[in-house]
């Protein structure tokens, strides 16, 4: 198993909830692709959040939503609203990802540098999720499947 | 702010049809009257079209105007060639409008390709956010106003090409008529109510550089009266056929060199587009044309020729035009450089403001709102006078309406009330007597 902390994420005592709500996401579903991302986008509008927050976390929540279509076989996602931050807990059942140092390098992916100055070419989205969020942490067992936990501050 | 969307209450029937067709659900039916809530409202004139009943129009200009004035000038929308068949040409059409009442007219299609350059120059030296999106349709730049916040970044910070002739053509006649600039009245023939609120409450822009505007639909019928009595003018002017082309969604993307364009046109589909560049997507697309009117222009609710004719004779005057010689680019560079085209002010967020700013207040009333959407039949029906089932239940948060006024909650609590009674009175005659009277 490898892991990457960077910044800490609180314990589930320390951080106090205002709103949760849980979403399934299934593998190879494109037809349904994004729609979670855009329903946690317009619960934040409709809680008030932030605007620049709703951006930078739909912008997460698309590219993770959008991971687990391409490459893992089904995954909940966990939306957490606190006092001082939006929460996401994102677990997934598939083939996990055997190198995540490799897959957080900014750019490692096939894209022009053209694509990549417009933010695209990210690879597997992950460097983009990182880049917009506070919080950011990362699990993954090969053959077993992928965590992704990441929260933004609102205060 | 001052809409330029009129009821008319004698003719309104009090149906649903304009509350169930805003798209941003600006209008509600109460007590067999509407009723608009002027925040939410974009001007874009879908209730106009919507309307069987003819009931909702747009405040324009009228004759009377006109006399307010020691010379006017009308300003055509590229739009209004396209509204008196192909056989009509611009310049003979042009040439009508100084029959009608106008003193003089002022072609608006060179501007056009002007801005069109000077935007694929701003594009060029622009560092971003992408895409950029075009401030030609007004109800667009509203939406964004009070919707896609987000985006106002995304704006092309140049001002559209009818109030730049406008502000021209004031200067201009002024000087060759030696008249003080406010006793020259200058017109536009308008295809929509949201370019008439552009001029009555103008974004980016301190003050409008018309004085109003005429509805096309309403200039029609004198128009075609005055093309079959009158001639054309001597000299014919020329028109830029790309400038022309504006009047159809796509024409203004056309002119960029930039092969990443996007015409997105009818409210449905820009807000497809909209949530989603709010959602990241569509960054490798530089820029786009966006309007509330399905095809653009040519299908304004101020019009009278149908969307399809329209597009058709727009096309096919667009080509028997030929080829005139273009705008100078260099000319059009160092007009840019000189700050000619920029947007005067910023265009800022028009904020809805929400029933309460404290979170712990907002996830109460979004349980509430879940637990009333629950009780109520999900069947938009907007007999209520709300659009749909969602905003009944945000009126009723808001005090502004009751679960009652849904008539399905109605009628079960009238079955609800009888089957009470038809029970009491069962229990009665079985000798209970336990049952307590029901209301009556």
């Amino acid at each position: 198993m490898t892991g990457l902390h960077e910044r800490s994420w609180p314990g589930a005592g320390e951080r106090e909830c205002l709103y949760r709500e849980t979403f399934r996401i299934a593998g190879n579903d494109y037809e349904h692709g994004g729609e979670v991302a855009a329903r946690i986008k317009s619960i934040m509008k409709e809680l008030g959040i932030d605007p620049g927050v709703i951006r930078r976390l739909s912008i997460a929540n698309f590219e993770a939503e959008m991971n687990v279509i391409m490459y893992a076989d089904e995954a909940e996602m966990e939306f957490s609203v606190g006092d001082g931050a939006v929460w996401v807990v994102l677990g997934d059942r598939g083939q996990g990802i055997p190198d995540v140092e490799q897959a957080l390098q900014e750019g490692y992916s096939t894209a022009t540098a053209e694509m990549r100055a417009r933010g695209f070419g990210a690879g597997m989205g992950l460097p983009n999720i990182r880049r917009n969020t506070d919080v950011f942490q990362i699990e993954s067992t090969p053959g077993t499947g992928t965590t992704l936990r990441y929260a933004i501050y609102t205060a | 702010m001052i809409h330029s969307i009129l009821f008319d209450r004698e003719k309104c029937v009090a149906c649903v049809a304009c509350s169930k067709a805003c798209p941003t659900r600006a209008i509600r039916v109460r007590q067999g009257a509407v009723q608009l809530k002027t925040e939410l409202c974009i001007d874009c004139g879908a209730c106009i079209r919507a309307c069987p009943h003819d009931a909702v129009t747009a405040r324009t200009s009228s004759p009377f105007d006109l006399k307010k004035f020691r010379y006017t000038v009308a300003i055509p929308s590229t739009t209004f060639f396209s509204q008196f068949g192909p056989d009509a040409r611009p310049a003979q059409v042009a040439h009508a409008l100084t029959r009608v009442g106008f003193d003089a007219y002022y072609d608006l299609s060179w501007m056009c390709e002007m801005v069109g350059r000077a935007v694929d120059t701003y594009l060029s030296d622009c560092k971003g956010p992408w895409p950029k999106i075009s401030v030609t349709c007004p109800a667009i730049i509203r939406l964004i106003q009070i919707r896609y916040p987000d985006l106002l970044a995304h704006l092309v910070p140049i001002e559209t090409p009818r109030e730049l002739s406008a502000k021209l053509i004031r200067r201009k006649l002024s000087q060759e008529r030696g008249l003080p600039p406010k006793d020259i009245g200058v017109f536009y023939t308008t295809p929509c109510s949201a370019i008439m609120e552009s001029i009555l409450s103008p974004v980016g822009l301190e003050e409008s550089y018309f004085d109003g505007a005429f509805s096309t639909a309403e200039l029609y019928g004198p128009l075609r009266k005055a093309l079959r009595t009158g001639g054309g003018p001597a000299v014919e002017p020329s028109f830029s056929p790309k400038g022309l082309g504006w009047a159809i969604a796509g024409g203004e993307s056309a002119m960029m060199r930039s092969t990443s364009t996007l015409a997105v046109s009818g409210m449905r589909d820009v807000t497809y587009v909209f949530d989603r560049i709010e959602s990241g997507k569509f960054l490798s697309v530089d820029f786009i044309e966006a309007y509330g009117c399905p095809d653009g222009c040519v299908s304004g609710p101020l019009l009278i020729e149908g969307r399809y004719a329209a597009k058709r004779t727009m096309q096919r005057i667009i080509g028997t035009l030929g080829l005139p010689n273009p705008v100078k680019e260099e000319k059009v560079r160092s007009m840019f450089r000189e700050h000619f085209f920029d947007l005067e002010d910023e265009v800022k967020a028009r904020e809805i403001k929400p029933l309460t700013r404290n979170l712990r207040q907002a996830v109460r009333l979004k349980q509430e709102k879940a637990e009333l959407m629950a009780r109520l039949p999900g069947k938009d029906c907007a007999a209520c006078g709300s659009p749909n089932c969602e905003t009944l239940a945000e009126d009723i948060l808001a005090g502004e309406a009751v679960e009652e006024d849904c008539v399905f909650v109605r009628l079960e609590q009238l079955a609800g009330a009888g089957g009470q009674r038809r029970g009491a009175a069962r229990a009665r005659k079985a000798g209970g007597g336990a049952g307590r009277k029901a209301d009556p």
